[in-house]
């Protein structure tokens, strides 16, 4: 059984309705039109496109939130929207402008609760959330409630929140955003480490080209709900040489908008 | 760790109610708030009971009545915002956060709700109980009053939070609930006989108010613990039972609904 991602020909249409008076309109948006892609368990791919490409629905197709339209998904070979409480087992998401702490309580009354969300065995936990709170420097404020957090801090312990049930697929959606140049370089490391260490497979969305850099390996690009581009980052960096990862995303984004395609 | 689903969700209730207890000026905001009201419900009924010439009304003496209503503002003032969560949770898009936990959202909500809502109760008659002992003194209820009291009360926060849930839901339909919401904690306050027990109303509205389930949620509740009585016992479980199927129903069909709607908040 193939244990990464896998998408076949997967597709989101919305139906929209509009009132005109008394008269209602309904029409059909694609949100997703076409993607087919497979990710290795392991690999790290930062899933990019402009906003409206389509990512969010996307991943919200992989962990089970929505039906697709049209397609086939295997994540973990879990079929998302339908076996969508076993796969939480096996990944964890982050939504950097979301947060799954309980905000009047510590980091570490949540780290509780979600041993009991997820079964995890007292000695396991106690494992994981040693290793956690080492590499991830959440000690001095464990106990401090969120809402007396940094935003970094916050971030900090959201990423450690989404680990301890050691996920073997992380989606990450915009972590870094509001976060300071420090903080993003620090959450970026963590993750970066924790993907190499535990063989962990990222599937990340963002619009900065940081995050992208130092997270992934490999990116997708999508526009109007289709994969434009699909290379390992060190190919990109060959086929454009001199400019940085920003530039070149830039320049992808342009051509896509111009002529349909990349450059 | 346990793998019972039990833990899971009387974990997050426990977790609810710490996170309620964090903020203790709103817990002595609350317990002040309580205090008020009650002290002006006391002065009134004074009135009411000087002005009838009566040592009774509907069967109550004044410490019952005065006590009767400790219990049903306690009961009233301890409900959570469930309604307006659940619209926040469909408007914002955290819905998506919630769903991508091996838990089934609407157990969920039951729980962080039974635990903010066990605290709240807990403080309300708490500081209820110290006006009130102050004012008119103590009454003597029954101890098979207080069993099924204690038996009854758990359930009626159960079908309470059904309603809230079913109108929360609504917000996959609607652009605000807010409307719903006001109506129905309305009828649960008038119908449910939060201001007076029902033995007071006219008896047309009275008997209205009993085949409704509102008053199995505030008046059974406060009417066992006050005074007990087994019919009132076995007319309040019939209400709370059909509660439970009425709103339990309504749930089960507008979530199927609302969960094929979910569409994507972007971002």
């Amino acid at each position: 059984m193939f244990r990464g991602v896998e998408i076949e020909h997967l597709k989101k249409d919305f139906l929209l309705t509009r009132w005109n008076g008394l008269r209602r309109n309904v029409s059909e948006v694609s949100a997703v039109a076409d993607i087919s892609l497979s990710i290795s368990s392991g690999q790290s791919v930062a899933f990019i496109g402009p906003n409206g490409a389509g990512k969010s629905t996307t991943i919200k197709m992989l962990t089970g939130i929505l039906h697709p339209t049209a397609g086939r998904v295997s994540v973990m070979g879990f079929i998302p929207w339908r076996d969508r409480r076993h796969l939480a087992y096996h990944i964890g998401a982050v939504f950097g402008q979301r947060s799954q702490l309980w905000y009047h309580l510590p980091p570490g009354d949540t780290f509780e609760l979600l041993a009991r969300v997820y079964n995890i065995r007292r000695s396991d936990f106690e494992r994981t959330r040693e290793a956690l709170i080492e590499r991830f420097a959440l000690g001095p404020f464990l106990d401090v409630p969120v809402r007396k957090l940094s935003l970094g801090q916050r971030m900090r312990a959201e990423v450690a929140a989404s680990l301890l049930h050691r996920p073997k697929v992380l989606f990450l959606d915009e972590p870094t955003i509001g976060l300071d140049v420090l903080a993003r370089h620090e959450l970026r490391g963590l993750i970066q480490e924790w993907n190499r260490q535990e063989g962990l497979t990222v599937f990340l969305t963002s619009h900065d080209a940081g995050d992208i850099e130092h997270v992934a390996e490999r990116v997708v690009v999508i526009n109007h709900g289709r994969i434009v581009l699909d290379d390992q980052i060190a190919a990109l960096r060959c086929r454009y040489p001199g400019s940085t990862l920003e530039q070149i995303i830039a320049r992808i984004y342009t051509s896509v908008n111009e002529r349909g395609g990349p450059s | 760790m346990n793998a019972n689903p039990i833990t899971k969700y009387t974990w997050i209730g426990y977790t609810a109610a710490r996170s309620n207890l964090a903020y203790v000026g709103e817990v002595i905001s609350r317990a002040a708030f309580m205090a008020v009201i009650l002290y002006i419900f006391m002065r009134l009924w004074t009135v009411v009971y000087a002005e009838a010439g009566a040592s009774r009304l509907g069967g109550f003496t004044i410490q019952q009545m005065i006590w009767y209503l400790v219990l049903t503002e306690s009961i009233m003032l301890s409900s959570p915002r469930v309604s307006m969560e659940i619209d926040e949770d469909v408007r914002t898009g955290r819905l998506s956060v919630q769903l991508l936990r091996p838990l089934s959202y609407a157990l969920t909500r039951l729980a962080q709700t039974l635990g903010e809502r066990i605290v709240r109760f807990a403080v309300n008659l708490f500081a209820g109980t110290a006006v009130v002992l102050i004012l008119v003194g103590p009454i003597r209820p029954s101890l098979s009053g207080l069993i099924m009291f204690t038996f009854l009360l758990p359930v009626a926060f159960v079908v309470d939070f059904l309603g809230y849930f079913a109108i929360g839901l609504c917000a996959f339909w609607l652009e605000s609930t807010a409307g719903l919401m006001i109506i129905y904690s309305r009828f649960t306050m008038l119908a449910g006989g939060m201001l007076m027990p029902l033995e007071v109303f006219p008896p047309r509205l009275q008997s209205i108010a009993r085949r409704l389930p509102f008053s199995s949620m505030v008046y059974g509740p406060a009417r066992l613990f006050v005074a007990g009585g087994t019919d009132v016992f076995r007319q309040t479980l019939i209400m709370q039972i059909a509660g439970l199927f009425l709103f339990g129903g309504i749930v089960l069909g507008l979530q199927r609904l609302a969960f094929k709607r979910i569409q994507n908040h972007g971002g």
